[in-house]
């Protein structure tokens, strides 16, 4: 075919500018080690590398929320240790409390001593974070959870709120604990009932009274309510609920170690009761931590004269069960925070995982291949210089040189 | 005798000169762009008759002519107008491809902050610093989206601007093809052979011309070239040159028309079919950027109503419930705003568009016509036609499949009207951040549920969808709700919900589900306006109507309480757009990668066309252009011929002096 001056230079200038651009775009993905810069450089395969880009981003923001969580958790699970600690230091000084040889001086000192663990426990309660903010306080972490009263009650101001982190798609997990459930809600010794003994002359407790049977329990108008429990020669039991004028749920001799049933309760009680004693057993199943510890200081206060009776005998007995029950209930809140932190553990451990299955599925897409580019720019670039010397060969080759 | 070898030999020098001087003129234009190479047609003269024999009488240039193949030539043309287009698409598709890439990670990163932000609010919502960084985030956002806007506005009008150019270069080229005919149309009158150079300039005008729009040419016997443009627009006839006008769109002023004008008439060109340059502009324009555009609207609206909605259900820290974070995507400037009306409607009606549903709208435009009894809705994507009724009654739920709503203002139309609809218009380049102050993130949930301390497990209540936080709160302190479930022994589970407020207690709702559903309840219940939902959930399998699960619902606003930033964080996970399957990344990935897709097949298209101009050109360029290796073997073989043709003479000379010499 006859070839134009025009078209020879037309032809070599086309090819060496795509070999050219070629070599430009070789050396533009490698100098930024990218195999895809703009979606057209792998468009089928954009959308899932934002997938993975976007996977990544939210596990960062698990991570860092992992993180949060543990940290506070982790401080929980500190704070409530250091309870425990304490918790049995004043019960230990309740046990020597009652060894019955103290004087009104020597359980005066111990109630100051356990006054003192009221108020180190107070601290507790009213801890704050690194942020400034109340750990116990539910939602109001600006409201200090726990306040004491004169009479050495303690009051609850917080709510029962609980936040959350997200440390993965559908994963929550709580990083703060209500005051409430941790020192509030600590399940009575003695069940769904407390008993306020009137006349106790034989040393009679409650070992239990629960509510067994709640359909019963609950088909019962009056429920909740006071029960008064009374005997009478010989052994007699009547029980009687708060209706006016009251009406008899129970009567009958009492064996000891029997269990009393009425109205879908079970009683069980402790000891031989004499006639005349009368207590009454009024609905509680929920006794404060720090009821517990003011019964303990209203105790050790009242001195060695009701330390010695029989009715400061059972109170002592009930105080140190529900001392047991408050042991484990803070226990089994600090096992709370183990268990989040055991689960905060183990999705660090599935992020890692899929954090380098994502990181390679991203670079596999994304991510230049340095062999293969380098073998591309080096073809293109001889492509280039090929086409560069052939062209200025034969513009050489000019009939015009030999004239 | 000698006289006519006198005669012969100066013919022969006068060839070669005119010979020589065609090759020179072929040398010299040999970079000249559109110059068919020449060639100079030369004939033996008519002999003499002599003693009986015709004897040669020398020879002479009939004619020098372009050597010139219309068909290559009109195969370049065609193949010009085709590159043209791909090149192009090709550099603006190329252009987008790399704004939405690189801005589009922009607008990644930005989500990707914000909700980084709203993330560390719930983990510590009473820290002003991380509410106002959430702020800032917000607008870092929402600027995003302003210049991904403006820029892509920017690309519109600069798209229009070329589009204005060409039009006026186009009218410069008919104007010169013009003259140049009236030109050809005089010589061929007054001269002999024909005006190379003229019909040279000419086609190289042609030859631009392709590159802007397809062109037919058709010559006449005088050698007078009618040209038409497009799909047949005259642009040329004759001496009559006609020019192209670009005048504004009707409704949407950037959708700019083109005209093809004469003295006393106009015809509207269809920009997208006229080929070349022009056409992919027009497509660019047109289909690609308008696309992108829709979509980023879509996006920055649905992240907008997202946040707000999620504002709205909340608490902020002053206890008031949230206000809108970003601009509301349904202000009643921003309704009017999606409809484009005509200055050719001869009725008066003024509508508006209501978005409904975010995650139904689709990046379609619409338009509305009034045909005289109903209003008909065509969607110009795909032409379904929708019937949305009669004036002053329009049906709302024909369009809630795509989630928006026409609605009238005031005036009626009259038939024939019709309006354009672009629901998305407007949301990205109006996204501003509304909320002031990071106080007001509604990080705090109104109420929450608390089970009661018996129950055993099974049952569920949830609250869904808080519309009115403050009334919500201030209900359920005031009337102490709480509900209770339980299994009523045959398959199903009975709720009742009571107000304890209301003496005697008697529930205020009841029913039953059951076991795999739920019941969801609006509170308070009707005829007062709801304010939220509870679902009512679980299997409490074994509880019996006096041993109920219960719940209470309460105030649970505190300083400390993220249930609403949680849930505001969690929307970035959530499908929204596109009938609830795409999260806005993904959605933005899919705008992108579309674009991408588009630009590599515009590259592959281009590749193409070059190769199909290359073969045309080559083609072209064998049978007219000039090689420089022929022309300088020409100029010796012509160098040689004039050189014999004087040796003619001298010979002619000698012969002449010998005869004077023998009659001496």
């Amino acid at each position: 075919m006859r070839v134009s001056t025009a078209q020879f230079y037309f032809q070599n200038g086309l090819q060496m500018s795509q070999k050219q651009s070629a070599v430009n775009e070789d050396a533009t993905h490698i100098s930024a080690q990218k195999r895809v810069l703009t979606a057209k450089d792998d468009a089928v395969s954009y959308g899932a590398l934002t997938g993975y880009k976007e996977e990544l981003a939210s596990i960062e923001r698990y991570k860092k929320n992992l993180t949060q969580a543990e940290s506070r958790n982790g401080l929980q699970d500190t704070l409530l240790g250091s309870s425990t600690d304490l918790l049995n230091q004043v019960r230990d000084l309740m046990l020597q409390a009652n060894s019955g040889v103290r004087s009104n001086e020597d359980l005066g000192s111990i109630a100051q001593q356990v006054k003192q663990g009221l108020e180190e426990m107070l601290d507790i309660a009213n801890s704050k974070d690194e942020t400034g903010t109340y750990i116990f306080a539910g939602y109001k972490v600006e409201t200090q959870p726990f306040s004491v009263q004169p009479d050495n009650t303690v009051n609850y101001n917080g709510d029962n709120g609980v936040r959350e982190l997200q440390i993965a798609k559908n994963i929550f997990v709580p990083i703060n604990q209500s005051g409430e459930k941790v020192f509030e809600n600590v399940a009575n010794a003695t069940g769904d009932f407390s008993a306020n003994y009137n006349t106790n002359t034989s040393g009679v407790s409650i070992v239990s009274a629960k509510i067994v049977d709640r359909d019963a329990y609950n088909s019962t108008a009056l429920n909740p309510q006071d029960y008064n429990f009374s005997f009478s020669a010989p052994d007699i039991l009547t029980v009687t609920d708060s209706d006016t004028p009251a009406n008899v749920v129970h009567t009958g001799p009492y064996v000891a170690g029997q269990k009393i049933a009425f109205e879908g309760i079970e009683v069980q009680l402790n000891g031989n009761p004499l006639p005349g004693d009368d207590f009454d057993i009024t609905p509680e199943s929920e006794i404060s931590l720090f009821d517990t510890l003011k019964s303990a200081i209203d105790w050790l206060e009242s001195g060695s004269s009701s330390a010695s009776s029989e009715q400061g005998q059972v109170d002592f007995s009930t105080i140190l069960e529900q001392f047991n029950n408050v042991l484990d209930h803070i226990t089994f809140q600090r096992a709370e925070a183990g268990i989040n932190l055991q689960q905060i553990d183990r999705q660090k451990n599935i992020h890692l995982d899929t954090e380098l299955y994502l990181e390679e599925g991203r670079s596999r897409i994304e991510d230049l291949d340095y062999a293969k580019a380098v073998s591309s720019f080096e073809q293109s670039s001889t492509a280039l210089q090929a086409a560069q010397q052939t062209f200025t060969r034969i513009q050489g080759m000019n009939l015009f040189n030999y004239i | 005798m000698s006289v006519s070898l006198y005669n012969t030999g100066v013919s022969g020098l006068l060839a070669s000169q005119q010979q020589l001087a065609t090759t020179g003129n072929n040398i010299a234009n040999v970079n000249t762009e559109g110059y068919n190479r020449q060639r100079a047609e030369q004939n033996a003269a008519i002999g003499l008759y002599n003693g009986g024999n015709l004897i040669g009488g020398g020879t002479y240039i009939e004619d020098i002519r372009r050597v010139y193949d219309q068909f290559s030539y009109k195969e370049q043309v065609l193949s010009q107008t085709n590159l043209s287009h791909a090149d192009s698409l090709n550099v603006d598709l190329g252009q987008l491809d790399q704004m939405m890439t690189y801005s589009g990670d922009a607008i990644d990163a930005s989500i990707e902050n914000f909700y980084n932000a709203i993330n560390s609010i719930s983990d510590n919502p009473s820290d002003l610093g991380l509410r106002n960084m959430a702020i800032s985030q917000a607008k870092i956002l929402s600027s995003d989206f302003n210049s991904l806007d403006e820029n892509l506005t920017q690309l519109v009008k600069s798209t229009n601007g070329e589009i204005r150019q060409i039009a006026d270069h186009i009218s410069d080229i008919s104007s010169e093809i013009g003259k140049i005919n009236e030109q050809v149309l005089h010589t061929q009158n007054s001269v002999q052979g024909q005006p190379n150079d003229l019909l040279d300039a000419r086609d190289r005008l042609i030859n631009d011309l392709s590159q802007y729009t397809s062109v037919n040419t058709v010559v006449d016997n005088n050698g007078v070239m009618t040209v038409m443009i497009g799909n047949g627009a005259t642009l040329v006839a004759g001496i009559t040159s006609l020019s192209v006008n670009v005048r504004a769109g009707d409704p949407d002023p950037n959708k700019t028309v083109l005209t093809v004008n004469s003295a006393n008439s106009s015809v509207t060109l269809n920009g997208s079919s006229v080929g070349g340059v022009l056409a992919a502009k027009y497509e660019f324009r047109d289909e690609h950027l308008a696309q992108v555009k829709s979509e980023l609207n879509r996006l920055s609206m649905a992240i907008s109503e997202t946040i707000n909605d999620a504002q709205h259900s909340g608490l902020d820290l002053n206890a008031q419930e949230g206000l809108d974070f970003f601009t509301d995507i349904n202000t009643s400037f921003i309704q009017q705003s999606r409809v484009y009306t005509p200055t050719q409607n001869t009725g008066d009606l003024q509508s508006r568009v209501n978005i409904s549903d975010i995650t139904k709208v689709p990046t379609d435009e619409f338009m509305v016509e009034y045909d005289g009894v109903n209003y008909i809705m065509t969607n110009l994507t795909d032409n379904s036609t929708l019937n949305l009724g009669a004036p002053g009654a329009i049906n709302s739920a024909a369009t809630t499949a795509y989630g928006f709503e026409f609605i009238e203002d005031s005036g009626t139309p009259a038939a024939g009207d019709f309006f354009i609809i672009k629901p998305t218009e407007n949301s990205a380049s109006l996204m501003k951040v509304t909320l002031a102050d990071g106080v007001g993130i509604a990080a705090s949930s109104a109420i929450e549920v608390t089970p009661g301390q018996n129950n055993v497990g099974g049952g569920d209540v949830e609250i869904t969808n808080v519309s009115d936080p403050l009334t919500a709160q201030s209900y359920a302190t005031a009337n102490n709700l709480t509900v209770d479930v339980y299994d009523n022994g045959s398959g199903a589970f009975d709720y009742r919900i009571y107000d304890s407020s209301i003496s005697p207690v008697t529930p205020i709702a009841s029913g039953s589900y059951i076991a795999g559903s739920s019941a969801v309840i609006d509170l308070p219940p009707s005829p007062a306006a709801s304010a939220f939902q509870i679902e009512i959930k679980g299997s409490p399998t074994g509880s019996t109507a006096l041993s109920r699960e219960t719940f209470s619902i309460a105030d649970s606003f505190g300083v400390g309480n993220s249930q609403n930033a949680l849930s505001l964080g969690l929307t970035q996970e959530k499908g929204i757009l596109d009938g609830g399957t795409d999260t806005f990344n993904q959605s933005l990935a899919i705008s992108t990668g579309t674009i991408g897709s588009k630009a590599r097949s515009a590259e592959l298209t281009e590749n193409t066309a070059q190769a199909l101009f290359t073969q045309a050109y080559n083609r072209n360029q064998s049978t007219s252009g000039v090689n420089l290796d022929e022309e300088a073997a020409n100029l010796l073989k012509f160098q040689q011929a004039y050189q014999a043709s004087s040796q003619i003479i001298s010979i002619a000379n000698t012969i002449f002096d010998t005869l004077l010499q023998a009659v001496r």
